[in-house]
């Protein structure tokens, strides 16, 4: 008797490749279908409610206000925001330069200074984390800088949609600078944006 | 015998044992699979088909002073319903106008402003609240109240600023109100 047969009984065989294609085609969907959340300019608590609507991933403006009150402005797309800067610099008389242009692309979006955007571009990539973004001036003399990126904005980007991203515990007055602002250039409707909440949840206050 | 031009069937030249079975490179896939599935299940719990979501907010047409105090008191008295929302998550109404004993506290849970909202909801005619957020208070209290507005049902509602003269009759009446 050959004991190497009876010690290895006859398992049936299963064929895994279609399996593993599977799998594997799943794997990288999800992977495709994964946006990890790329580096925001600025961290934002946002306040809960149960207001369901949808925004639209393009043709976005989001208006971030951190929770000392300082504004940042985001453009969905890179192509916006390069079309977005070019007026900009036409308006004001500026000149960046091709590598400028290309790191205001990459850049989900910033909050400082007309002034202070030139150092901010020039700042490579990787150290940019560390640039202390004072916020983008609601009123600086007569002039409504944030006001003004918004109208370019809006020029840029025909079917522009404006939300506004405010930290729960913005102070109000703070918010009403930025409602204020977009009222007074004619942007009536916007969006607040919030995280979603059951209709039984409490604020719990 | 197999003939000359007979296709030799592959399967059937194994079954008789003509053709050896080739030792060929039998990878051991199962921990190909594994990995497969793991990232698998990773990719699919991590990925939350992200999407913003907000409240619309639709602001009035900005106009001059005047007119804009001529539409508030058009709003019958009865009708009308004022929130003050202080910081530290305080909350005050009135009914009508403005009055020394007229400001009541709130709380924002449901027990509270809801269920408060669904009374005055049911008896009023053409119910108007006016949202008046101090300065000072989170932003968060806003969204709240924006929020138990669309839950309730109520259309027709003003973000506003909280008046000076309101707050001297809230101090007046022993609540605690921080400077505009």
């Amino acid at each position: 008797m050959r004991l190497s047969a009876l010690s290895r009984p006859k398992t049936p065989q299963i064929d895994m490749t279609p399996m593993v294609d599977m799998a594997f085609l799943l794997v990288t969907f999800f992977l495709l279908a994964t946006t990890f959340k790329t580096g925001e300019i600025v961290w934002v608590q946002m306040p809960r409610s149960v207001a369901g609507l949808n925004l639209p991933m393009t043709d976005l403006l989001t208006i971030f206000v951190d929770k000392d009150g300082r504004a940042y402005l985001s453009l969905t797309s890179p192509q916006a925001r390069r079309a977005w800067l070019q007026r900009h610099a036409q308006v004001n008389q500026i000149q960046y330069t091709e590598d400028e242009y290309r790191a205001f692309e990459t850049m989900s979006g910033f909050g400082v200074p007309s002034t202070q955007l030139r150092a901010l571009l020039q700042t490579p990539a990787e150290e940019r984390k560390r640039f202390k973004q004072t916020g983008i001036p609601t009123k600086v003399g007569d002039k409504n800088e944030l006001a003004d990126w918004i109208i370019l904005a809006r020029v840029t980007v025909p079917r522009l949609r404006v939300a506004i991203k405010a930290d729960a515990t913005t102070p109000y007055k703070k918010v009403e600078d930025v409602i204020k602002t977009l009222t007074d250039i004619n942007v009536l409707r916007f969006t607040l944006i919030t995280q979603p909440k059951k209709l039984n949840d409490d604020a719990g206050y | 015998m197999l003939d000359i031009d007979e296709i030799p069937n592959p399967n059937r030249l194994r079954r008789l044992g003509r053709v050896k079975e080739k030792p060929g490179i039998a990878t051991d896939m199962n921990s190909m699979v594994d990995m497969a599935f793991l990232l698998l299940t990773f990719f699919m719990l991590s990925t939350t088909m992200y999407r913003p979501r907000g409240m619309e907010l639709v602001m009035p047409v900005p106009d001059d002073e005047q007119t804009r105090t001529e539409e508030v008191q058009a709003v019958k008295a009865s009708q009308a319903l004022t929130l003050i929302a202080l910081p530290d998550n305080k909350l005050y109404y009135y009914r009508g106008l403005p009055e020394v004993g007229g400001f009541k506290p709130l709380s924002y849970d449901k027990k509270g402003l809801r269920r408060f909202l669904q009374t005055f909801v049911q008896e009023t005619e053409k119910p108007v609240v006016l949202l008046k957020p101090h300065p000072e208070c989170a932003f968060e209290n806003l969204v709240i109240l924006l929020d138990e507005m669309n839950i309730n049902h109520i259309g027709r509602y003003a973000i506003d600023r909280v008046s000076e003269p309101e707050l001297t009759l809230m101090r007046s009446t022993g609540i605690p109100v921080p400077d505009l």
